[in-house]
């Protein structure tokens, strides 16, 4: 054990000490030393009454056990004379325990202001009368206890006690600030919140309950705040039944709301459980901690900026939910025809992006891909941080950057973003992004959608930078469109998805300030889109990259569009778009680019390079194609087994000259068109397709040597195997004693073959072998002798087993090239047509062993070396 | 994390399609087999993890109420040919995360004859990236795709390293010599390097005999905490030392076969797996690792750090992968030659661990088995690595 606390030389006062928890106190004190003022006014505990017996009892008690108190009768109401009675007595003051107290407790309805006044009265304008008469006194000296009493009712509140709460907590308000206030005097101030059975609690405690909570549980805590050496000051212990404790206070972290933007209520509601939320909190003890957080607001909250309509730091960066929207040639189709394509319905060009049945195929307007996009910001509503209405928008600036032409049908996933939010001062400017992804995740398209946001700039933010467009160069443009709107083109352009009335109603028009209903900005913008196409893209929609260009004016349906072109370079085009009759720029700061090769064009590129070559093309190629899938066709509805078995649908794309067909072999169908659900699609020369279809070539060999573009799901073109297996003759037999073959498109010559496979294997008379083996290693033979260092390279001697057609040949350790079977470590086996294409350096060896188109056995090394034979 | 004990452990034979019992027939019989050799009762059991790829829902439930009916959470587990290993790693997890004190783990697949495909064409191919790498490295041909893409991963290892053929053949002679001393694998005929190099080619370099072969089959593991197996008596169980899986990284998708077919899954588990244990490669004394094919025994020896990168001919050769060598590897005879039924493989693996680190694997036993590594590998993909110990 420490040693005994004493209390020898100081001087208490405990007021209330007559009976309870007071005399506790200074029974203890006094015990240990203390000279203790008894004071107690002798009433009851309702504060009726008066009576010196209970004060000088307790004097007596103490006396009789040595110590040495004196007794006061006063209430506290007149604490000074209590504090007076102490310096009379004993000549100073250390210690003031203020613990007197009486109850009014009941319901609030039935509080009396009487009721109210006297707990007011004793409970905290009393412990002021006495500790303001203390105060001095202590500060003086340089030395002071003061212990205030409280009670969990004030704490907590509790039933009937409405009066009594309120003192109580107000002794602890009181308590804290003389604990500020006398600390550097060396004033220490405490408050207690006893749970102890007092006179005062047998009203409100069972008795066997008021047994465990003796007073003597209490006094210790009293007797140590009072002590010399501790050293605590505005502390709240709840103290009782053995229990002592400490209080402070608890804070969430709460919810910080941006300063200088709009709070409202709703902003409340909608953070209630962070406001509420106990996992994250903090424990102020003096006012600097209360204002932490709110000086931690004043220092971030302004952020990145913003106001009432936009929080650029909530809203910059969101991300939309995902959506996805599949559209169709129909859909194509009617954009077009809203963008005022094939007003010519005898412009081949235009005739192909609304014409799903066009020989040529079907080619979708790159344009339309505005569409889906601003589709799916509409569906996504504002974000976050957005608080402006519709109203207050204008469509600024249009971007659309495809990464390949828009397939003709498809479901795309749109991705959106605010890329950008700028302040121009009187008015915002919010940049969207929307990316566009297709089945197979690969981005097909991004745009931006730049809008004004009319009135909500002015915070003092970005502003971005300088939109001013590049001058239009210095000349006449180098193309000019002229086209003429036609009077209902809003009506016929809202069908594409922007429905707004004010493209439509007169009266809405009216309202916003339009004598009629103006054209949608990007209606114009597809007009635009198709000039540039029409000027500098051979007509040919797919090769428009990217479109950028800003709304200025409005445009009346009716009223005729100029774009004027300047050309910057083979793949950029400048624009502005004016109306004529009122000579306004409706389409300021245009720009395009052009693809100079198509991106899928890949898979038909080579396919266009045996054209010049001398090889036999039928007469009828198209007809042909035709013809070989009609076989098919009727051979699949007389195999309804084989849909049963491979359950897929593959699209095939035809390109030179293109067609589209489809092997649907879920339904057991062949048919000309597309099927935007199939699992896999083809894309292939008409050339390459027939030698496919007629067996001559494999498909696994087109589509390693780039011939064959599958896309969808890959693996299912394995299941394509059953063309080269199928009995072809006897289909085609089939197909022609069926009549399928009849139909206009087959050409009479290449339709009525005597039993001959004429129509689906009329490509390519078999072609005579050329062997090119001996001719290529000659030379090899002829490097090597020239570079006999090669042979050492090579690291061995090896054999080649050339196949189609077939020949060995073998190149010994010294170089030397001859023709036969002999000895060799390493064996390399491949067709002669790939050894032409390595020697030649077309295709590198490394690609053609991981192909399987060079096989190694024996040792690797010198085959791995191979290239030192390349010419 | 508490340790987590294997206490009992059971396989049915694995057997060929048509020629197994229905799955929840073999099912129960590797789960009562492993509750016997744990000497538990299934009402002790607190939790059922039930891993199978083909099947439709909760064929977890209708193998496992062969086995009783006490109304006791079953998971059904599905992640290709790691399902196995996966279904044990969520068990090893709720004990070790104190949510169970003893659970099963059973794996089991009933296998259709052929190669694997998908079952669903209506929908994305889960293996699609995969199968576009390939795709574009080597375009694809008829052979079995899983053939085509581990097949694949030799051809570039060859290149690579240059590899002889025959280096790949030599794994799955090991692989049958093993095999014959395993009353359990599918294959106890022993195959001659000659045999094993003419038989026809699936894809090159891999011939029909470096193919594993669809199995039916099934395997169970009981795992319990420490107080678990004190309360039960049971004394020095081997237990799960370490255990990490990883799915694919980017490099799954960039141009490399061997990274697509799980190269770096491998690497990043086996690391885990080293760190979490204190223990490194060279502590192992037996490896049951993913011989799907010859080609993925070989990258997985240098993926597990048995041998260096491009070491593995010579590793090979020179016999460290078997009796008498550095590591025993596959001494069940592996997927090769015990068979691959998916779901179970991942628990068959764990089974002849526990057998080997107990003494009990018979003519197969590696002398003085202290410290087993399992490797599981799912193109899809997940890897999951796991190391046992007995003390």
């Amino acid at each position: 054990m420490s040693k005994e606390l004493r209390f020898d030389g100081r001087v208490a006062i405990i007021t209330g000490a007559g009976n309870g928890l007071g005399k506790s106190h200074a029974l203890l004190l006094a015990s240990r030393g203390a000279r203790v003022v008894v004071n107690d006014l002798g009433g009851s505990h309702r504060g009726e009454g008066k009576s010196s017996a209970a004060a000088d009892a307790v004097v007596a008690e103490i006396k009789a056990a040595g110590g040495e108190a004196v007794a006061n009768y006063d209430s506290v109401e007149d604490g000074d004379k209590i504090v007076q009675s102490a310096l009379d007595h004993f000549g100073r003051l250390d210690i003031l325990v203020n613990n007197a107290g009486i109850l009014r407790d009941t319901s609030f309805p039935k509080m009396s202001a009487a009721d109210w006044d006297l707990i007011y009265r004793v409970h905290v304008a009393g412990v002021f009368k006495t500790t303001h008469a203390a105060w001095g006194h202590m500060r003086d000296r340089e030395f002071g206890r003061i212990v205030m009493t409280s009670s969990a009712a004030g704490i907590y509140g509790n039933f009937g006690q409405a009066n009594y709460s309120m003192a109580k907590l107000g002794v602890v308000g009181l308590a804290q600030t003389l604990a500020i206030e006398g600390r550097k005097k060396n004033v220490l101030v405490n408050t207690i919140a006893p749970i102890a059975g007092s006179r005062m609690t047998e009203t409100v405690l069972p008795p066997d309950l008021l047994e465990a909570l003796k007073p003597e549980y209490v006094s210790p805590l009293v007797a140590y705040l009072c002590h010399e050496g501790c050293e605590e000051t505005g502390g709240l212990f709840e103290v009782g039944g053995g229990f002592v404790g400490k209080l402070r206070w608890e804070r969430t972290q709460g919810k910080s709301f941006r300063l200088s933007r709009r709070m409202t209520p709703e902003h409340v509601a909608g953070a209630w459980k962070e406001i509420t939320d106990f996992r994250k909190s903090t424990h102020p003890s003096d006012i600097n901690g209360s204002m932490a957080a709110v000086m931690e607001n004043l220092g971030t909250a302004r952020g990145k900026g913003g106001n009432e309509f936009i929080d650029v730091d909530e809203a910059l960066g969101y991300e939309f939910p995902e959506s996805r929207e599949s559209y169709s040639e129909k859909d194509l189709a009617l954009y077009a025809l809203a963008i005022g394509a094939a007003r010519d319905a005898l412009d081949e060009g235009e005739l192909r992006a609304v014409y799903e049945g066009h020989t040529q195929g079907f080619v979708a307007l790159p344009t339309f891909g505005v569409i889906p996009a601003l589709n799916a910001m509409m569906k996504a509503g504002q974000a976050p941080g957005m608080n402006y209405g519709f109203e207050r928008i204008l469509h600024g600036e249009q971007y659309l950057e495809l990464k390949r032409p828009l397939p003709s049908s498809g479901t795309l996933t749109h991705k959106a973003r605010i890329k950008d939010i700028l302040d121009k001062g009187k008015n915002a400017v919010v940049v969207t992004e929307v990316r566009s992804f297709d089945g197979a995740g690969q981005e097909i398209m991004r745009n931006e959608i730049t809008a004004v946001v009319r009135g909500a700039g002015g915070w003092g933010g970005d502003r971005g930078a300088s939109t001013e467009q590049a001058p239009l160069p210095d000349r006449a443009p180098d193309a000019s469109i002229t086209e003429k709107t036609h009077e209902n083109q809003a009506l016929l352009y809202r069908l594409t998805g922007d429905i707004n009335p004010l493209h439509a109603d007169p009266s809405f028009a009216g309202a916003m300030g339009f004598q009629r209903p103006i054209l949608h900005g990007l209606c114009t913008y597809g007009f635009s889109a198709r000039h540039v196409i029409k000027a500098f893209a051979k007509n040919d929609p797919r090769y428009l990259r990217s479109i950028k260009g800003r709304f200025s004016d409005s445009v009346f349906p009716g009223e005729t569009l100029v774009t004027e072109l300047w050309k910057e370079s083979d793949t950029r085009i400048l624009f502005r778009t004016k109306v004529v009759e009122r000579d306004v720029v409706v389409i300021s700061g245009g720009v395009a680019e052009l693809f100079s090769e198509l991106p899928s064009a890949r898979a038909a590129a080579p396919a266009a390079a045996p054209a010049a070559a001398p090889a036999a093309t039928p007469a009828q190629p198209e007809a042909t194609t035709r013809n070989s899938f009609l076989v098919l066709q009727h051979y699949i509805e007389k195999n309804p087994d084989l849909a049963q078995k491979i359950q897929t649908v593959f699209q095939f794309k035809i390109s030179n000259p293109e067609a589209s067909w489809v092997i649907d072999l879920k339904q057991g169908k062949v048919y000309e068109g597309v099927d935007p659900k199939a699992d896999t699609t083809l894309e292939i020369a008409d050339e390459d397709y027939l030698a496919m279809a007629s067996g001559k070539a494999n498909p696994m060999a087109l589509f390693s040597g780039g011939k064959l573009k599958i896309g969808g799901n890959v693996m299912a073109s394995q299941k394509l195997s059953f063309m080269q297996k199928m009995d072809r003759e006897a289909a085609l037999r089939d197909a022609i004693a069926a009549g399928k073959l009849g139909g206009a498109a087959a050409p009479a010559g290449s339709a009525a073959p005597a039993g001959s496979a004429a129509p689906t294997a009329p490509a390519a008379p078999e072609k005579p072998k050329q062997t090119k083996a001996p001719e290529l290693f000659r030379k090899v033979g002829e490097r090597l002798a020239q570079n006999p260092a090669l042979a050492g390279e090579l690291g061995g001697a090896v054999r080649f087993r050339v196949k189609d057609p077939d020949s060995v040949w073998q190149i010994d350790t010294s170089g030397a090239v001859k023709e036969g079977d002999g000895e060799a470590a390493t064996t390399i086996t491949l067709r002669e047509e790939d050894l032409d294409a390595m020697l030649g350096g077309t295709v590198s060896v490394a690609t053609l062993y991981q192909q399987g188109k060079l096989r190694v056995d024996g040792e690797v090394g010198p085959a791995r070396k191979l290239s030192v034979l390349k010419a | 994390m508490r340790r987590v004990n294997v206490i009992g452990v059971g396989m049915t034979r694995f057997a060929k399609p048509g020629a197994s019992e229905d799955y929840h027939e073999m099912a129960s019989k590797a789960a009562k087999a492993a509750l016997q050799d744990a000497g538990v009762k299934y009402e002790e059991v607190e939790q059922a993890y039930a891993g199978y790829v083909y099947g439709d829902s909760t064929c977890g439930q209708r193998a496992i109420y062969e086995v009783g009916l006490t109304g006791i959470p079953v998971f059904n587990v599905n992640n290709n040919c790691s399902t196995g290993s996966t279904a044990l790693m969520l068990g090893r997890q709720a004990v070790a995360g104190g949510l169970a004190e003893c659970v099963i783990v059973v794996g089991f697949e009933k296998m259709e004859k052929g190669a694997l495909s998908n079952k669903y064409d209506d929908r994305a191919n889960p293996l699609e990236q995969h199968a576009n790498v390939m795709a574009k490295v080597q375009g694809f041909t008829q052979a079995p795709p899983a053939a085509q893409m581990f097949g694949g991963a030799g051809r570039e290892y060859r290149w690579r390293y240059g590899t002889r053929r025959e280096t790949f053949g030599k794994v799955s002679e090991k692989a049958r010599k093993h095999a014959n001393k395993n009353p359990f694998a599918i294959f106890n005929d022993l195959l001659s390097l000659e045999e094993i190099m003419s038989a026809p080619e699936v894809f090159d370099p891999l011939t029909r005999y470096q193919c594993c072969p669809p199995t039916c089959g099934a395997a169970a593991a009981v795992l319990c905490s420490d107080e678990f197996a004190r309360r039960h008596g049971i004394a020095n169980p081997v237990y799960i030392a370490a255990q990490a899986m990883k799915t694919d990284y980017g490099s799954s998708f960039q141009e490399s076969m061997i990274r697509m077919c799980g190269y770096d899954m491998t690497v990043n588990a086996a690391r885990a797996v080293y760190e979490q244990a204190g223990v490194g490669p060279e502590d192992v004394d037996v490896v049951e690792l993913h011989d799907c094919f010859t080609a993925n025994e070989i990258l997985t020896y240098e993926g597990l750090g048995l041998c260096r990168e491009g070491e593995a001919e010579k590793f090979i050769w020179e016999g460290q992968n078997t009796y008498g060598g550095k590591y025993v590897t596959n001494p069940s005879g592996g997927l090769l030659s015990k068979g691959h039924p998916l779901g179970a493989t991942g628990l068959a693996q764990c089974t002849e661990l526990v057998w080997q680190l107990r003494g009990q694997a018979e003519a197969r036993q590696v002398e003085n088995a202290r410290i087993a590594l399992q490797h599981n590998l799912g193109l899809g993909g997940a890897c999951v690595v796991t190391m046992y110990r007995r003390d």
